[in-house]
């Protein structure tokens, strides 16, 4: 079924469609998927993906009995548990839970360069049946975890969520994505970092093999603000992990940071996109991978500086280790500069685990295997040094170990 | 720096475009635009043999199929195919001159005013110098000396006509001409360039060198230059440019090949100083050139080495086929844009073979108005065990209105191949800046000297011919842009 027959089968399921101005942007989707038809050939985005499970899917969604959970447990900590990409309304003095509306339908989704770069985003906006809308209060510092449930086979759940940080707030996000069935979540993040705010965004994928998890966000920071990323990848099913960021106002700053661990057949694709649209701003994009078996994963970065963004520092890394012969990595850390007094770089490395390194611990009395598993550990510990919360530390030292013990 | 650099300086400031002039000279040329027609006529002026207007044709065919490759970072108005000459010979050269004396003193002239008059270059340099003219090549130096080494220089042309069995071996075996539009328009109409075998085991004595020059208004150039290295043999060649000053865009699109079997090496330098178009960005030379080198044998080697500092638009991708086992390519290059100059340029490196190496040395140079992007893919295929890459691109940016983007694309798909990659963007050192006019530099001659300095790893790689020529064209084209 093509896409066009597959939204107006589906149309009273999804969200927005009574809308008129929502309705004319979606036919305009439409076309450009006409006209554009997934062309792989000249969308790199695309490359190595299987196309057919996202073109040609059937469209279910549930709304489950079982309601989401939200819990005040201990001060400024709160947990959620989101089913189908739902969760209930709340409110306190410091957050405040809604389902999304129609006017935040038009943040992110109505961009033209993504309009016509992006399909996956373009899908989400034209399937749109889930999502809900955090909104962080002024000077508050709290903690959310945000487990995504899942709970039946085949549900393709389009969802988008929003997150406002209000002026001097700061958040640490935590969102888990552990499913174990065959369904599709294609979800979209669009965070708003007022003055002077703080996120620091986790994102722990951990997915079964036939489980698909396509995941963008855009974040946009005002004065003083900053956003930290960090996602690991530990799924066995496809990942896409695209992140656009906006530096609009001076002095703020974007961090994004990524580790995948691939095995077997798994593809990953990975871009992370920074704008300097302000003066004075720092960003940092690092990402690495480690790729076993007949694993393929791209890494797409770039970093652009405009006009105005003088004193931009921007700075890209990428770095792979092939630990199997039928294993690929393409990257393409890319860099348009259109300031002068900026100093911008990035570094790009792709290949197997030093020989030397190995033979200086076997020389000590190591095994191969153990030898290689110390140096992939050393690979990413910079990064996972880096945590500074115990929880996520030990979560991610136990998939770590979980990934190490499939190593040969 | 030295009172002889400032001298060039002040002689190229009085003079914006040294070489922007006219020789008049009466051309011979057939009607604009491209059709089946006017191929025949190239074809049939250079009394080529009928399986070579065969592949012409076919060129043709594949051509009319294609669009052009939309891909770069470039900006340009739509190019007529049929509103431009595509052959013009200066009369009286359908038979060739044995010397210098037998030639329109007129072209002597233009070959002084450029700097390079031939008398000098075969006593001096030691150059043997294939000029090409429009688009017949007009003297061949040096012919005798190379000959008795078996060396074969000569126009490809007369390539065409002697050695028909090197040419349909090896014409359009590493640039096929379906591969993109360029490639086919320049493969159904080129009308002259150079051709180079250099004999198994021979070390060629001397730096071949070409001067192309683009004179006829409106006269694209569509040079086809095919070098063959024979086993263990070694040819350095050298190849300048420089135009006249031309308000209409003219198109070049040359296709440059090169072939290095078994324990070869070949070594190619390029100075591009076509002309840039004004300060308003009217004018200027395209320039679409396609350049690829196939390391075929075992330990081969192709160097290239690129000074660009001119076209108002550069698309230009010199690459490497590392077919051979043990076979290394490597690619340096300067780019400087200026005014409302754009370029993208970069090269590819295909390992195919074991133990291959290569290695990527660029440095973007943007001023003024100008958008200068390196673009460059390195990839590993899955035979190419322990290959190994160095890439390096460093841009520097003069004026807050210009662009320097870098893309490069990585892809490996072998678990003991290497891959490096660093770029870096800034500006202009301040530190370094204020040390030299601390020393009495002018802030001009500070930025040129620092300039130099950051090209200089690129500059080395450069013949001693082309050197000094290059270090002059780095300061030139900085001109009036800083401070």
């Amino acid at each position: 079924m093509n896409i066009q027959d597959n939204y107006l089968k589906n149309k009273k399921n999804i969200f927005f469609s009574e809308n008129k101005d929502i309705q004319t942007h979606r036919e305009k989707l439409i076309k450009i998927f006409e006209n554009d038809g997934f062309d792989k050939k000249n969308n790199e985005s695309l490359k190595n993906i299987n196309l057919k499970n996202f073109i040609d899917f059937k469209y279910r969604y549930l709304i489950s009995e079982e309601t989401s959970v939200i819990n005040n447990n201990q001060e400024n900590n709160y947990s959620i548990v989101s089913v189908n990409g739902q969760c209930s309304s709340f409110k306190d003095d410091k957050i405040e839970i809604t389902k999304i509306i129609d006017e935040d339908y038009n943040d992110f989704s109505k961009n033209e360069t993504i309009e016509n770069n992006d399909h996956f985003v373009n899908l989400n906006s034209l399937f749109l049946n889930s999502g809900f809308k955090i909104v962080i209060k002024k000077n508050n510092n709290i903690s959310i975890k945000i487990s995504n449930i899942i709970t039946d086979d085949d549900l393709t759940i389009f969802q988008k969520n929003n997150y406002i940080c209000e002026e001097g707030s700061s958040l640490n996000l935590i969102e888990e994505y552990e499913n174990k069935n065959n369904s599709t979540s294609n979800i979209l993040n669009v965070i708003k970092l007022e003055k002077n705010s703080q996120l620091n965004h986790f994102l722990i994928q951990d997915n079964s093999p036939y489980h698909n998890l396509i995941i963008t966000s855009h974040s946009s920071c005002k004065k003083d603000s900053t956003y930290t990323q960090k996602v690991y990848n530990f799924s066995e099913g496809y990942v896409r992990n695209f992140h656009y960021s906006e530096l609009i106002e001076a002095n703020s700053e974007a961090d994004l940071q990524g580790i995948f661990f691939l095995k077997d057949n798994n593809l990953s694709n990975n871009k992370t996109f920074v704008k300097h649209l302000a003066e004075d701003c720092k960003s940092n994009q690092v990402y690495k991978g480690i790729l076993n078996d007949s694993s393929k994963a791209t890494y797409f970065s770039n970093t652009h500086v405009d006009q105005v963004a003088q004193k931009t520092e921007g700075y890209q890394l990428s770095k792979g280790i092939l630990l199997s012969d039928n294993a690929s990595y393409f990257s393409k850390p890319e860099l348009k500069i259109y300031a002068d007094d900026v100093k911008c770089s990035h570094g790009s490395t792709i290949g197997p685990i030093d020989e030397n390194a190995i033979f200086y611990l076997r020389s000590r009395g190591m095994s191969k295997i153990a030898a290689t598993k110390i140096l992939i550990s050393s690979f990413i510990n910079e990064e996972l040094s880096s945590i500074d919360n115990e929880q996520m530390s030990e979560i991610i030292q136990k998939k770590l170990v979980r990934y190490l013990s499939k190593v040969k | 720096m030295n009172s002889e650099t400032l001298d060039t300086l002040d002689s190229y400031s009085k003079n914006k475009y040294k070489y922007g002039f006219v020789t008049e000279i009466a051309n011979e040329k057939p009607n604009k635009g491209l059709n089946e027609n006017i191929i025949k006529f190239i074809s049939q002026k250079k009394n080529e043999p009928e399986w070579m207007l065969n592949w012409r044709l076919k060129a043709y065919s594949k051509w009319k199929q294609m669009k052009e490759p939309k891909w770069a970072n470039l900006n340009f108005p739509e190019i007529d195919y049929q509103d431009i000459y595509y052959y013009s010979a200066p009369k009286g050269f359908e038979k060739k001159p044995k010397d210098l004396s037998e030639v329109d003193p007129k072209l002597i002239e233009t070959y002084n005013k450029l700097g390079i008059p031939l008398e000098e270059q075969k006593v001096l340099a030691g150059v043997a110098v294939d000029v090409v003219f429009d688009s017949v090549s007009v003297a061949t130096t040096y012919k005798g000396e190379l000959e008795k080494l078996g060396i074969i220089f000569c126009s490809i042309g007369e390539a065409i006509q002697k050695h028909p069995e090197l040419i349909k071996k090896y014409l359009g075996s590493v640039i096929p001409p379906g591969d993109h539009s360029f490639s086919a328009l320049n493969s159904a109409v080129f009308t002259d360039g150079s051709f180079v075998y250099i004999p198994e085991g021979v070390k060629c004595p001397m730096e071949l060198s070409t001067y192309f020059r683009i004179n006829a208004e409106n006269t694209g150039q569509f040079e086809r230059t095919l070098i063959i290295a024979d086993k263990g043999s070694y040819v350095s060649y050298l190849e300048g440019c420089t135009a006249p000053k031309r308000d209409d865009n003219q198109l070049h699109a040359a296709n440059v090949e090169l072939i290095a079997l078994e324990d070869a090496e070949i070594k190619y330098s390029t100075v591009q100083n076509w002309y840039p178009g004004d300060e308003d960005g009217k004018g200027g030379i395209y320039n679409f050139v396609t350049k690829r080198g196939l390391c075929a044998g075992k330990n081969s080697k192709i160097s290239w080495t690129q000074v660009e500092t001119g076209s108002a638009i550069t698309w230009k991708y010199p690459s490497c086929i590392l077919k051979g086992d043990n076979s290394i390519g490597e690619f340096y290059s300067v780019a400087i844009t200026n005014n409302y100059q754009q370029a993208d340029t970069g090269t590819k490196m295909t390992h195919i073979g074991k133990n291959t190496k290569s290695k990527i040395i660029s440095k973007g140079i943007s001023l003024g108005k100008s958008q200068n992007t390196y673009r460059g893919e390195v990839s590993f295929l899955r035979k190419a065990d322990k290959a190994r890459n160095y890439t390096q691109c460093d841009s520097l940016l003069v004026g807050n209105k210009c662009g320097a983007h870098t893309v490069p694309y990585i892809d490996s798909k072998n678990n003991t191949a290497v891959i490096e990659h660093e770029a870096s963007t800034s500006k202009i050192n301040e530190d370094q800046l204020y040390y030299c006019r601390q020393r009495g530099l002018s802030h001009e001659e500070a930025v040129s000297l620092i300039v130099n300095g950051f090209c200089k790893q690129v500059l080395q790689e450069l013949p001693m011919e082309f050197a000094v020529e290059a270090q002059k064209l780095v300061s030139i084209s900085l001109e009036g842009s800083v401070g």
